[in-house]
Formats: C-alpha cells, structure tokens, sequence
C-alpha cells in the first residue's frame, strides 16, 4: 500500500530534480515518479493522459520559479482542464521564495493544497505522501 | 399906433425889451425887391449873425416840412397879391441847421386898393410848442389809459352817481357806459357780505353808528382816505371774480370832495398764482418735514436770519415766542465742541466765496443732540462783497446714527474694507484698510481704487467689475478673487477680495473686503515645498524599496535555492556509502557552487551600478557604439547571417557612461541574434529619437518575440529565461535595466510571438 502513487516533480532546477527523486527512491515512497523542467511539459503531459488515471499523477509538487510557464501559470492551465480529471490529484507548491507575497499568492489559488519551503525535508516528504490515504 | 411907437422912444424902448423877452421881431417885405428887412430879434431867431436883409426865396428853403412850406408860400402869396393877413405856426430850420418853431404873422396896408406895405411879426414859439407837445402826449397816454381795457376805472360823484365808466370797466363787469353813468352803480357788482364787513370797519374806524344809511365811500371821500384791497366782484352775468380796487377821493382845486375815483383789476391769475405759491409753499413745508429738512436765508448786512417751518421744527423752537432769528440764535444751538469747526468754515466760506457743506451737532433746549447737514450757497453784490447766504439744513441724525452703526459694522470686520462707487471711487475706508496699505482714511477718501490695486491686475478686477455689474442679480453672493494690493511704501502684498453689492439712494456701491494673504501664501508656499521635497522623497524610497524588493526576490530565488540546494547535496553526501555516489553528488556540488558564484558576482554588480556608483559620462557618438559592437559580435553576425540598420541621424550623439551603453547595446543586440526566428535570417533596426525631449533608442527584431501577457512581469528580472534555449541565462535584460534605472532613464518593451521585440530605452 506504500508505493502506490505516482508522483510529479515539476522543477527547473536539475539539483533539485537530483535530489528529490533520489530522497522518494531512498523511502520508497511511490509507485512512480514523474519530473518535468517546466509548467508547459507537466501540462502537456496530462493532457495528453487526462482520462489515464493510471499515468496521471496522485501528487504534484510544483516549483514556482520556472521558464516558460510558471507553478501560477500552470495552476491557471490545470484549473482548466481540472473537470475533465476523473482523478483526484493533490498539489503542493515547492519554492525557494520565502517572500509573503509569494506565500499569500499561493494560498489564494485554492487548487494548491500547501505551500512548502525548500529544502524539503525527508520526514515532510514522507508525512505528505503517508496523508494521501487518509 | 404904429407911427405912435416910433415917436415916443420911451415907449419904443420898452416895447423892444417885451419883444426881447418875449423873442418877437418884426419884418417887412420890400415889394419890388422882394427882400426882407428884419429887426434884430428876427435875425437872432433865424441864426443870421446880425444880418438884416433876406430874400424872399431864401427864406422859403428854410422851411423843411413840405407841408408848411406850401402853406407859408400860399400865405405869402395870398398877403402880397390880396393883401389877405395871416398868423401861423410853422417848423423851420435856420441856416445853421436849429430846428425851432416860429409864429409868422402876416399884414398888408392898402392905399386905395393897392398893396403899399408888407410887414409882420415873427415870434420863436420852440418852447411853447415843446411843453405844448408834452402835454399833448401825456393827455393822450391819459387817454389811452382811460380808455384802455387794461385797467379798469369808475368815478361816482358825491351824490353817488357814476360819472366815468371806461372800456376797461365795461368790459371786465359786462355793462355799457350808456347804461350805468349818471346812474347808481349796480348794487350787484358788490357782495353784500364784503360790503357790509367794509361799511364796518369804517364805521368803527370813524366811531360813527353803523346804520342803514352810512356809506362808506362817501365817509372816504370825507376823510380823505385812499383804500386799495381785494374785492370779489359780480360780472352783469353773475360770474364772481377777484379784483384789487384802489379808491382815491377826488377834490377840486378849493379841497372841495368831489367824487371818488375807483381803478380796478381783474386778480383772477394773480389769486391763482398766489394760491399756487401757496400750494408749493404747503409742498416744500410738507416735503421738508418729511426729509427732514429747513431752508434759511441769513442777510449778513442785517444779520437777519429767515427760517422755513421746519427749521423751526428742526431746532425745536415755537415761531411765534422766536421771531427774529439771528446769526446768534444759530450759534448758540450749535454742540460746544464743534463751534470752532463751524466758525472755521464759515470764515472759508466767506474767503473762498464758495459754500460746501458742513456736519455738525446742536443742542436744543430741552437738552436733545442732533446731527445737522447744513448746505448753502453765498450771494454776493456787484463788488463780489457777501451779502447773502441761503441754503438747507437737514437733521441727519438717525442717518448719522445708521452711518455710525454701519462704521463700528466695518470697523469691527477683520479685514480691511473699502466701500467703492461704480467708478471705483473710495468712499469709505476702515482702519484695517489705514493699516493694511499704509494710507490714512482721509487720504484714502475720492481716489480710485487703483490707488491701492495696481494697473497691472486691474484688468482682472475690472473684468470681474464688469461681469459683477451687469450680472448684479446673479453674483450678489460673494465672489472671490486673488489680487495683489499696493502697499504705500511700494510692497506688493497677496490678498484675497470679497465684493458684495450695496444698494443705496446713491446708487449702486460696492463693499470691497480685502484680506492679507501673505501668511497664508507664505504657508501655502512651504507645504508646497515641503511637498515637492517629500515627493523627491517617496520616489526615492519607492526606488530603494522597489531595489530592496528586486533584492528580496533574487535572495528568495536566486541564493536561496542553490543554498536549500547545497544542504539535500549535503545530507545526501553524508549518508552516502559507496565512493560513486560520494563522486556524483560531489560533480553536482560543483554545478551549484558555479550557479551559485555567477549568481553572486551578478548581484555584486549590480548593486554597485543601482546604488550610483558614479560613472564617468561621456558625449558618445551612437555610430561608434554600434561599430564597436558589431565588431564584439562579428561571428554571431557572420553565423545567423544577419543584417544591422541604424538610423541616428535625429539624434547622433548621447551623454553617457560609456561602459553602459555599450553593455545595452550588446546586450540588446546579442539578445535579438540569440533569439531569432529558425525560419529567417535576422533583422535588427537601431533607431535615435527625440521623444518628450528625451533621447530614446529603439532595437526592433525580427526574432522569436515574447508572450509579454505571460512573461511581461518577468521579462526584466534576474536569471529569467523565457526559452528553452541552451544560451538562456537571464542575466543580460536584468543588468541592461539596472544600468539604464541607473543613470536615470528607462526600458521597455512590446513584442509578439513569432514577429519580433522592440526594445524601447530612453536613455536620461
């Protein structure tokens, strides 16, 4: 029952891409992970499975800070084609940005169900993926 | 008789002085010569020094009139031929030119039926026929007179009957002459009433019982008493109408009563002027009481004072216990304290021979203060001496009282005030006003307002005169403008105006309030400086806070994720066992301790440019910039095969650091070759231009362009990539900006997908 999720990583930062897939691996936290370098890739991507529950993620974890399309311009995106999932998928945003602003920004998207600070730590990590069950 | 004289010469002698006296001569006619021998007295009449012979002919030229040379040559004639005598009065001229007249008498002997002698007497009658003609013409203007409708005249005799009754008379009652003379008088010509009261008044005059028969004209005759008054007399008609009659008692040479003469005139239009006097007398009586006001005549030679009614009125005295008003009269109802004052100005007065007017109080004898307006005028005798003042008084003591209401009103307003007239004359000034411009009251009075509000704005106070004046009905609210006033001592001073209308009898003035304005200009000037200085201020702070922010986003972003970063490397070092592991994570340490140490030296720089560090600035040719860059850029050129069009000719050259403008120029340039289109070659257009005064530089490429709805926030920022391009780096648009922010100008940009970018900088 613990690894049965599939989980994306949309980051354009390549250490953090790094670390995070090898901090999922090392708990065995999921069925699979998915990384994407920006909003625009992710996006495509679940369009392209958006009746594919099985290849559609159960957790994301979006960086804010991206090219092309950013966690706020990709949430605009998903919030579109959200009532075509039949899947029921959790987002977290992921930034190094301790400003407020970016924090008050987040909260108001109520897509987003948290807001975490890099570095994330393995225990959060853990806990988040745990939460899913419940 | 005649040879009588000539023999006794005692007799002749007197004869001649007689005839001296008497101015007669005598003449004679010599018959064949037809000249006359004339004695002395003749010659003297007929001017001929002495001379006593004259002919005939000579003698007829001297008679001028026509008339009485005919006759007297027909009479000669008449005398020589028939011996027929002759005795007339003739006009004549001596040969010195005197009008006289002359009696020639005229007389013939006979012998025998022939004529033998000639001769006369000529006698000057000058004198005689002068008063003669006098009298004629006084009998005739006595006659005409009499006779004249004008005035109208009866005479009754002692029994009564009427003796004269002329036109006049006839045609002023309606009878005729024939009917009433040597009749009574019509009994009713008089009223019986006037009559009776007359009847009376002589009868007591002349202690006689006023009986039946007593009459009154014949009693006048009797006393010799001459009556003129006014009677209403009866017309034949039964018009009533109003006469004066004057009775004069007529006598005799011996004194004797006669008759009474009685001239009469009709008074119609003299009763009615009279009443009409009398009428505009009321009028004037009436029109002073109400104003208010007195007339008074002063005769300064008798010292006579005349007061109207109200004058009387005025200085509560009764005309029937004052009756005769002097100059001290006046003067003792004057207040003590302004004697001297009126004294004064009656002296100029009399000096200046010109009267103004006067203010001043009196005091009535019951104690009462008034105010009193006296106005005159000075009339003076042919030598320009016064003889004469004549003129009003007015009580203007409840106006005095409004006006002194009205002046503790203006005195007691805060700002200084003036009451103009519609030429913008000063009327009246406040004491703020004496303050405010420096001027006393008395000075300020009858000058223009432009006194106080210099040429220069008055066209604007006119304007807004204007406007206020015909507009009366709709501005009478306050209206506001500010205006500079003149200070006496030439300062300008800032005030704020107020004018509001004031109907009075004078017409129309105006309330002019002004208010100093200069404290309040003064603080209106700080705030306005302490304003634009916390302006300078906020766009400082905004600056340094829109710095500080830049800053708080690039430590948020750009340091603190290499750092988390840093620490999972770390953690995952730590717990790493095996060697590769350990050489991988370690290769990944490097990558971010580069990013890291870019990201660094970026930010390093940056601050040292935004916080003007001062740079050198140059005048730099924008041709040299571009060659320069170009050269720096000649492979990328080369290799994307690409064309470079500039356009400095608007503006060539810019002040400028150097090292900055080059940085843009590189930076903009290499940007539009990085992101060119894969499907053309690249274009890139530079262009100067003068925009609001300011020097702004235009790239426009045919490249890839941005989705600036997207990205447009984010287009400027650090480490900012909009491609997923192997050369994006996002370092070059943040610096571009913070070089250009720094030197005090501004970049911007528009562009659309696929189409191109312009970049927009306006360099200071």
């Amino acid at each position: 029952m613990k690894n049965h999720f599939n989980v994306c990583i949309i980051d354009d930062d390549d250490i953090y891409q790094f670390t995070i897939v090898k901090t999922i691996k090392a708990l065995g936290l999921a069925k699979k992970i998915m990384v994407f370098s920006d909003g625009e890739e992710a996006k495509d991507f679940m369009l392209d499975n958006i009746k594919n529950n099985y290849e559609l993620p159960d957790v994301i974890f979006l960086d804010n800070n991206m090219p092309i399309m950013d966690g706020f311009q990709f949430m605009e995106e998903y919030t579109k084609f959200k009532p075509q999932l039949d899947k029921k998928i959790t987002v977290y945003m992921v930034s190094s940005s301790v400003d407020p602003v970016d924090i008050e920004r987040a909260n108001n998207v109520s897509e987003i169900n948290g807001y975490i600070i890099k570095p994330i730590k393995p225990g959060q990590l853990k806990s988040i993926i745990e939460n899913l069950n419940a | 008789m005649h040879k009588a004289i000539e023999e006794n010469p005692k007799i002749k002698n007197t004869l001649e002085r007689i005839n001296n006296v008497a101015r007669i001569g005598i003449w004679e006619l010599n018959l064949t010569t037809k000249d006359y021998t004339l004695d002395k007295i003749t010659s003297d009449i007929l001017d001929l020094k002495n001379r006593n012979k004259i002919n005939l002919k000579e003698t007829i030229t001297l008679f001028k009139d026509k008339v009485h040379r005919k006759n007297i040559k027909e009479c000669m004639t008449n005398l020589i031929n028939n011996g027929d005598s002759f005795d007339e009065e003739v006009a004549l001229e001596t040969i010195t030119g005197k009008k006289i007249w002359a009696r020639k008498i005229g007389l013939a002997d006979k012998e025998n039926g022939i004529i033998t002698r000639v001769y006369g007497i000529f006698q000057e009658i000058t004198e005689i026929k002068k008063t003669e003609t006098q009298l004629h013409s006084v009998n005739s203007e006595l006659k005409s007179i009499i006779n004249s409708s004008a005035v109208s005249i009866v005479s009754i005799d002692k029994q009564g009957d009427v003796m004269q009754f002329n036109s006049g008379a006839e045609k002023l009652l309606g009878f005729s002459a024939e009917e009433v003379i040597g009749n009574l008088p019509p009994t009713s010509i008089l009223l019986k009433d006037e009559l009776a009261s007359f009847s009376k008044e002589f009868a007591s005059k002349f202690n006689k019982e006023h009986i039946q028969n007593f009459n009154p004209f014949y009693e006048l005759g009797l006393q010799d008493i001459k009556d003129t008054r006014e009677w209403t007399f009866r017309k034949k008609n039964g018009t009533l109408f109003p006469v004066e009659l004057s009775l004069t008692p007529l006598k005799n040479d011996l004194d004797e009563y006669l008759g009474i003469l009685g001239i009469f005139y009709d008074i119609t239009d003299r009763k009615k002027a009279e009443a009409e006097l009398l009428k505009k007398n009321q009028l004037l009586n009436y029109a002073e009481q109400i104003t208010m006001m007195g007339n008074w005549s002063w005769n300064m030679i008798s010292n006579e004072i005349i007061w109207s009614a109200n004058m009387y009125n005025i200085f509560g005295r009764d005309p029937k216990i004052l009756k005769k008003v002097t100059f001290d009269t006046y003067f003792n109802h004057i207040h003590p304290e302004d004697r001297k004052e009126v004294s004064n100005f009656i002296e100029i007065t009399v000096k200046e021979d010109k009267f103004t007017d006067v203010l001043h109080r009196i005091v009535l004898e019951d104690g009462t203060t008034k105010t009193v307006h006296l106005l005159g005028e000075l009339i003076t005798n042919e030598l320009g001496e016064p003889i004469e003042m004549i003129g009003t008084c007015q009580d203007v003591t409840q106006l005095r009282m409004a006006e002194i209401k009205f002046r503790g009103l203006l005195e007691s307003a805060p700002d200084a005030m003036l009451i103009v007239d519609e030429e913008g004359t000063i009327q009246i000034s406040n004491k703020q006003a004496e303050k405010l411009f420096g001027y006393p009251s008395i000075d300020l009075k009858n000058k223009p307002v432009e006194l106080l509000i210099p040429e220069k704005f008055m066209h604007t106070y006119k304007s807004n005169n204007n406007n206020f004046f015909t507009n009366i009905k709709t501005s009478e609210t306050e209206k506001s403008k500010e205006l500079y006033a003149l200070h006496k001592n030439g300062e300008k001073i800032p005030i704020q105006i107020s004018l509001s209308p004031l109907e009075t009898e004078e017409g129309l003035l105006i309330s002019v309030a002004i208010r100093d304005i200069t404290e309040q200009k003064h603080s209106e000037y700080k705030i306005l400086k302490a304003k634009e200085r916390l302006e300078v201020l906020t766009d400082n702070l905004l600056n340094k806070n829109r710095q500080l922010a830049d800053f708080a986003h690039i430590t948020s972003h750009n340091l603190r994720a290499p750092v988390s970063n840093l620490n999972s490397l770390l953690g995952f070092y730590n717990s790493a066992t095996d060697e590769e592991d350990k050489a991988e994570i370690f290769g990944k340490f490097e990558i971010v301790i580069g990013h890291l140490t870019e990201t660094l030296d970026t930010l390093v720089e940056a601050l040292k440019t935004s916080n003007g560090a001062p740079t050198e600035l140059k005048k730099l040719n924008f041709e040299d910039i571009l060659n320069k860059t170009k050269e720096i850029l000649t492979g990328e050129i080369e290799a994307t095969n690409a064309t470079i069009i500039s356009d400095f000719s608007l503006v060539d050259s810019v002040l400028y650091s150097k090292l900055y403008l080059e940085s843009i120029f590189l930076n903009l340039m290499s940007n539009a070759l990085k992101y060119k289109s894969p499907d053309r070659d690249p274009v890139i257009e530079l262009k100067t231009t003068l925009i609001k005064n300011r020097i702004t530089l235009t790239v426009k490429d045919n490249g890839l362009g941005i989705d600036l709805e997207k990205h447009g926030h984010k287009l400027f920022g650090l480490n900012k990539v909009f491609h997923r391009h192997p050369q994006a780096k996002g370092i070059g648009l943040f610096m571009t900006k913070v070089q250009i922010e720094s030197l005090g100008g501004t970049i911007s940009a528009k562009s659309q997908v696929n189409e191109g970018t312009t970049f927009i900088v306006t360099l200071n």
